[in-house]
């Protein structure tokens, strides 16, 4: 055991001692900042164009009205430009106004009829599909609202019973907590929240179980092993050099998790996304904890399995797609649980050891299933690693002889086997 | 951390020894019927061609891969895990962590063997003064000359003291200064009583320092025992001749069984009990004789006949 523990020191002095622990550290929450929050900031402002909007306007007031209205809605991007029927009738306008969208002065157009109240009608031109977003999640509600408000105009309906008539239902959601006590819910909080513990295990698994492949390949490109096995048994070796990069990957996961909670006392927000750290019930906590540990040795172990057969780096890269794929399918299973997350298919597929770190999780923040499944979970990976293990300590010792021929499926099937 | 002891047998007496060791890849038999002791003490010359059955039979005693079967004891017993602790080996694939300092090197290595930190930590220095490297102890093994690296792989091999060392064909790939002072070093490290297993086609190196040897062939033992009792087995002899104008023996000198041009002149070898000295009338005849020597058989020669012998032995 006590050479376990010279790996295991060896292993991660190495890597927190290095340029590339202290590059990933600074950046590290940066990416992730870069993942979350980009896409996010990106929809909210700067992604809308300015666009223009040619009206024919045949009405009293609509064009005017349906200005006001989108002014109020905050869309300042859209701006409504008209276009006066002349002499030409309006069979002239139509066609000016045509050439004004092929020719892309304006975005699309529209013609409001001079019965518009009455019939509600309206006729939109446009050129993309991209125009048909801008009709149905803008025009059409806001025209919506000048056509209501009109109508309720005519009919000489009184302020007061305009605004009665038209409300809308408010909703207040209570979180009934174990104890049977009341807590204020933001569910949109605690799915994004969810969702960013889930990246955290992701991108962990993912860089330090690459980390374990080069490892292990690392000490048959230097020729070091040989010596090594002289010295100590390949299944020793193999969990000394998993637990040791484990080890450096949960530093650094701690050094950005005080730093988190240091510069944010209850969370953090960015555009219209709250990360609560109150989200982060004692189940919770624990889940995460156990998932990611787990997780990321059963994926470490895997990954050193495949670089003991491999000689080079180049090698083991056909392997990486059916490993990658233990990550992706279960992200691709989300929005499945995220939906039904105690349905019997769900239950499942949370349960495969694989796919637990990120479906059971899921399952964990959305709605706590019943304790006897995250432990089943939790026994099912473990006894996973410990196959894990002992399967990559014998492919090491096979992938000794292997000098120089790249492995395929079948030389590895036949060395689990013998 | 304790360093495990061995009750060692004394000089001369077999300290590692190999029964019937037996390993084939599929088909392939690599190793067949294997069974060979080391005496304490010695330096023991594992020998062989290449594809002979060397490298497989070492990581055998390594426990690198599992004989098929066959027993290997240490002192008495039962090679274990523990037990390899006592073992140093320098495999032929060998190298260093490049990104680690030599001193750290050495004392993780040490330490893979058992030697407490504290004790690793003076040995490593002390290897490193007596290898003249003294300055490089704080620097990366990447800026290290081949040479340099070797000398550390070396150093890495015997700081833990072991009891009996493996090196697998270590002069290969070295110049022959640096050969010159691992020689040395191996034949220091005898002395200071350690048993050391020295793997290597190269049969005129083994001829050098070896005190005993064991020749392989084909994934069996072929000759083996002390290099006095092997040279009594095989009294052969040859003489080496050469002549003014570079003219060629008679093909049919008496005794002779092999001849040819090496490096200038004529080595003939003579069968068993043939006298050299019968032949030097009949070669003075051929005109004049610049070169006459009458020699003890080569490891080389043995080798040769040791596999004509078997042949023959097993054909009949």
């Amino acid at each position: 055991m006590s050479k376990v523990l010279t790996v295991v020191g060896r292993e991660y002095l190495e890597r927190v001692r290095s340029k590339s622990f202290l590059i990933g550290t600074v950046l590290g929450p940066a990416m992730m900042a870069m993942f979350i929050v980009l896409p996010i900031l990106v929809a909210d402002r700067g992604g809308e164009d300015q666009r223009t909007i040619a009206v024919i306007d045949q009405s009293v007031g609509v064009r005017g009205a349906l200005s006001d209205v989108l002014v109020e809605d905050g869309r300042k991007s859209l701006s409504l430009e008209p276009v006066a029927v002349g002499p030409g009738g309006l069979d002239a306008a139509i066609a000016e106004m045509k050439t004004m969208i092929v020719d892309g002065t304006v975005h699309s157009g529209m013609v409001v009829p001079a019965d518009f109240v009455e019939t509600g009608q309206v006729s939109f031109y446009n050129k993309s599909v991209s125009s048909l977003v801008v009709r149905d999640e803008v025009l059409k509600p806001a025209l919506n609202r000048v056509l209501r408000e009109e109508r309720f105009a005519r009919a000489q309906v009184p302020d007061s019973l305009f605004n009665y008539l038209s409300a809308h239902t408010e909703w207040s959601s209570i979180a009934v907590t174990a104890e049977g006590g009341e807590e204020k819910q933001d569910e949109s909080v605690s799915i994004a929240m969810a969702f960013v513990l889930i990246m955290i295990i992701y991108i962990m698994v993912l860089i330090y179980g690459n980390h374990t492949l080069t490892a292990v390949i690392e000490e048959k490109s230097s020729r070091m092993v040989e010596i090594m096995l002289a010295s100590i048994s390949p299944g020793e070796m193999m969990l000394g050099k998993v637990l040791g990069i484990g080890l450096a990957g949960l530093t650094q996961f701690a050094i950005w998790a005080s730093a988190f909670l240091l510069v944010s006392q209850r969370g953090v927000s960015v555009g219209g996304l709250t990360l609560d750290v109150g989200f982060l019930t004692p189940v919770i906590l624990v889940s995460f904890v156990m998932f990611f540990l787990l997780g990321f040795f059963l994926y470490s172990t895997i990954y050193a399995g495949v670089g003991a057969m491999c000689n080079t780096v180049q090698d083991s890269q056909q392997f990486h797609m059916p490993l990658m794929m233990g990550l992706i399918i279960p992200m691709m299973l989300l929005s499945m649980v995220l939906r039904s997350p105690n349905a019997p298919l769900a239950t499942a597929l949370s349960l495969v050891p694989l796919f637990s770190p990120v479906l059971m999780f899921m399952r964990v923040c959305v709605e706590t299933p019943p304790l006897w499944q995250i432990g089943l979970s939790w026994v099912l990976m473990g006894v996973s690693i410990w196959l894990a293990a002992r399967a990559a300590g014998k492919l090491f010792r096979v992938g000794i002889l292997m000098n120089g021929q790249a492995p395929t499926w079948a030389t590895l099937g036949r060395a689990l086997r013998s | 951390m304790s360093e495990t002891s061995l009750a060692l047998p004394p000089i001369g007496a077999p300290l590692l020894s190999l029964k019937n060791v037996c390993k084939s890849y599929g088909e392939k038999r690599a190793v067949h019927n294997l069974s060979l002791e080391i005496p304490r003490g010695s330096i023991y010359g594992f020998l062989g061609p290449n594809g002979a059955g060397k490298t497989t039979t070492i990581r055998s005693i390594m426990n690198i891969i599992l004989p098929d079967s066959g027993e290997i004891t240490l002192a008495g017993r039962p090679l274990d895990l523990s037990m390899r602790d006592r073992i140093g080996y320098l495999p032929e694939e060998r190298g260093l962590y490049r990104k680690m300092k030599c001193v750290d090197q050495l004392v993780y290595l040490a330490r893979l063997k058992s030697v407490p930190r504290a004790v690793a930590r003076t040995r490593a220095r002390e290897w490193l003064s007596r290898l003249g490297l003294s300055e490089y102890g704080d620097r990366k093994v990447d800026v290290l000359s081949k040479g340099m690296q070797q000398k550390i792989q070396f150093a890495a091999t015997f700081i833990s003291e072991p009891d009996l060392v493996i090196l697998d064909e270590v002069f290969s790939g070295l110049d022959p200064l640096n050969i010159e002072l691992l020689r040395d070093m191996i034949v220091e490290q005898k002395q200071r009583g350690t048993t050391i297993v020295f793997s290597t086609h190269m049969l005129a190196e083994a001829e050098r320092i070896c005190d005993a040897i064991c020749l392989i062939e084909g994934g069996e033992v072929i000759l083996d025992g002390s290099l006095p009792k092997v040279r009594a087995d095989f009294p052969l002899r040859s003489v080496r001749a050469a002549w003014e104008g570079e003219l060629q023996p008679p093909s049919d000198l008496p005794g002779v069984i092999h001849s040819e041009l090496h490096e200038g002149s004529w080595r003939l070898t003579l069968h068993e009990g043939a006298d050299p000295l019968a032949l030097l009338p009949r070669l003075q005849a051929v005109g004049v004789l610049t070169l006459y020597s009458a020699n003890r058989p080569s490891l080389n020669e043995i080798f040769l006949a040791a596999v004509a012998r078997r042949r023959q032995e097993v054909a009949a």
